[in-house]
């Protein structure tokens, strides 16, 4: 499935029903509001601790429905979505990067990307070499995920998020743990990636930003 | 290779004894069901041949003749079963269903020239419906005005008696049933002042028919030609029961002074014995099969719990329940094809050890396949259930 614009329909978590009328809420730009993301975006979400950001990429995502309002993938909502039709959009329409990463600590971090990308078919060998050498992880390779730092977990995790084909990459403070340098490098891969096949980039952030390029920023 | 990497990811939790035990508990429990599926079919084999031994599912009853009920016959009273009774007897729920013996309602005198001698008795004919037959010879059939030889089975035992005791004594030659078969007889009907010779033969011999039995066309048509006394209720009865030497059976008998013609009713009791000792086997083998079912499910359900987050993971990079179900699938259905070919493979050892001792008293072994279908069915039933119990779990793992 296709998902050409990613909109939200007055939504707000089932945990703040009831706080409508608080403050916080009613200044945010996306709970409760009309918003659309639309293909080729670069949106950042700038968010405080608490106010519900991955909730926002969970619910986008599939992964909870503990919301008020509608969210719609193209005209989908995406409650009418079934747990297959969420696979198939999770393998060739939207990528994610979670917060807490998702990784397997007992696999290496190159069997992690493996794992995905054997089940999307989308990257050659030789772009995960390489985009393990940009990140600058490569002699980490072989290296079980639980025993790397959080900051490398972040890189392996954001390759693998990039080991499908994506209408919207979703990613959850995807620099969280890194130096801004390295916050260059991710930027400028995922620019790279998200342009070359004209996807929108969500990306969600307390503080630390990625560096990109954003067409929109949105208070949560 | 990232099956390899999930199915490496996902057996890691998987406990060897766990697996072991439930096989072992469902080894155990499947080849007791196994066993007796196969020594129940092996005796009741023994049951449809032409010697049933232990298994008598057919009884022929009669009603008492006491000293009063003889005499009561001589002035009028009826010995015979009146419709009413025999519609009360098939509604009982042991009877399968009920035939009836037709007299003849005539004379009958037999000749035959044997070794020289010639010989001639009085005699009585009986036909039956041909389904409660345990032998089906050949040439059973007589068509009248066509058919001019009058084809008759007779009772084993009347051969044996005959052998053993009256041949012996009156110094004639011992005769085999195929010998009998080639003796010309030539019978006497008479009656209703009409008088006629037919040719009859002894087509074949029947251990559950206690009479001389002639086929139904020939007694209707002869009943009709020299019968004297028109159309009678039948005086015996012949019942095939689906529950042999039912405890109702005698207590329904004796309650409406009906009687069973030989042992049968004893031999019933045995078979009525085995059937209740089958079935407590069987079941202690179920009882232990659902044990190691509950063993397996819940084995299942703790690794799918213990897993629970990876397969969220796998979920989240767009495995598909199915994909990821999958391994447990195979794993579950691999350990139950081991134990069901060993609970066959038991099965198989095992009722050759009493296949001797049952050839010894006549009985020989039965097929094998519906015992193997037997667990087939059961393992089946349990695969697909373990599988809808992986699906859902997987299933739930998906959200969160």
């Amino acid at each position: 499935m296709k998902v050409s614009s990613i909109s939200l329909h007055q939504v707000l978590p089932g945990v703040f029903a009831g706080m409508e009328e608080d403050e916080a809420l009613a200044a945010s730009q996306i709970w409760l509001q009309e918003v659309t993301f639309s293909r080729g975006c670069r949106t950042l979400v700038s968010a405080e601790s608490g106010t519900g950001k991955s909730s926002l990429l969970s619910f986008i995502y599939g992964r909870r429905t503990d919301y008020m309002g509608t969210v719609t993938l193209g005209d989908t909502d995406a409650r009418q979505i079934r747990i297959n039709g969420w696979c198939d959009i999770r393998r060739n329409s939207l990528a994610l990067l979670p917060q807490e990463l998702a990784l397997f600590p007992e696999l290496t971090a190159m069997e992690n990307v493996e794992i995905k990308n054997r089940l999307t078919d989308a990257r050659t060998g030789s772009w995960i070499r390489q985009a393990f050498e940009m990140l600058e992880i490569d002699n980490r390779a072989d290296v079980p995920a639980g025993r790397m730092s959080v900051g490398q977990q972040q890189r392996v995790a954001i390759v693998r998020a990039l080991c499908q084909p994506f209408d919207f990459l979703l990613l959850d403070e995807p620099v969280s743990h890194l130096d801004s340098r390295n916050n260059g490098i991710v930027a400028q891969l995922v620019e790279q990636e998200a342009s070359a096949c004209g996807a929108g980039v969500i990306v969600t952030s307390v503080g630390n930003h990625l560096a990109l390029e954003y067409n929109e920023v949105l208070k949560l | 290779m990232s099956k390899d990497i999930v199915w490496r990811l996902l057996r890691r939790n998987i406990s060897i004894w766990q697996t072991a035990g439930y096989a072992l508990a469902n080894f155990v429990g499947l080849a007791i069901v196994l066993c007796a599926v196969k020594f129940y079919c092996d005796v009741r084999s023994a049951a449809e041949g032409d010697d049933p031994y232990v298994t008598r599912d057919y009884l022929v009853i009669s009603r008492s003749v006491s000293g009063l009920g003889s005499l009561g016959s001589l002035m009028g009273a009826d010995n015979s079963f009146s419709p009413e009774a025999i519609a009360d007897l098939e509604s009982q729920p042991w009877v399968k269903r009920v035939g009836a013996f037709t007299s003849s309602d005539f004379s009958v005198g037999a000749s035959l020239d044997m070794g020289g001698r010639g010989m001639s008795t009085a005699l009585f004919l009986e036909s039956v419906p041909e389904e409660f037959f345990d032998v089906k010879p050949a040439g059973w059939k007589f068509e009248p005005g066509v058919d001019t030889t009058v084809p008759v089975i007779l009772n084993k035992d009347y051969l044996t008696l005959y052998n053993y005791g009256f041949a012996a004594s009156a110094g004639l030659p011992k005769v085999s049933e195929g010998m009998v078969g080639m003796v010309p007889i030539r019978l006497s009907v008479s009656g209703n002042g009409r008088q006629q010779w037919l040719k009859a033969r002894v087509v074949g011999f029947s251990s559950r028919l206690n009479t001389i039995a002639v086929p139904q066309e020939f007694m209707d048509w002869a009943n009709g030609k020299f019968g004297e006394s028109g159309s009678k209720n039948p005086s015996r009865l012949i019942i095939e029961t689906n529950s042999p030497g039912s405890p109702d059976i005698d207590s329904y008998l004796s309650a409406n002074g009906y009687e069973v013609a030989g042992d049968k009713a004893a031999s019933g009791k045995a078979a009525y014995f085995l059937s209740v000792a089958t079935a407590v086997v069987g079941g202690i083998g179920i009882v232990i099969c659902v044990l190691a079912f509950g063993i397996l499910m819940l084995s299942v359900w703790l690794l799918l719990q213990k897993n629970r987050d990876k397969l969220h993971n796998l979920m989240l990079q767009g495995y598909t329940p199915g994909a990821v179900g999958r391994y447990y699938c195979i794993i579950t259905g691999t350990v139950n094809a081991v134990v069901l070919a060993g609970a066959v493979a038991v099965m198989c050892v095992v009722s050759e050890l009493w296949r001797e001792p049952l050839a010894a008293i006549g009985m020989e072994g039965a097929s094998p396949w519906p015992a193997v279908l037997a667990g087939v069915v059961l393992m089946g039933a349990v695969t697909l259930i373990n599988f809808a119990a992986i699906r859902k779990q997987v299933r739930r793992s998906f959200v969160g």
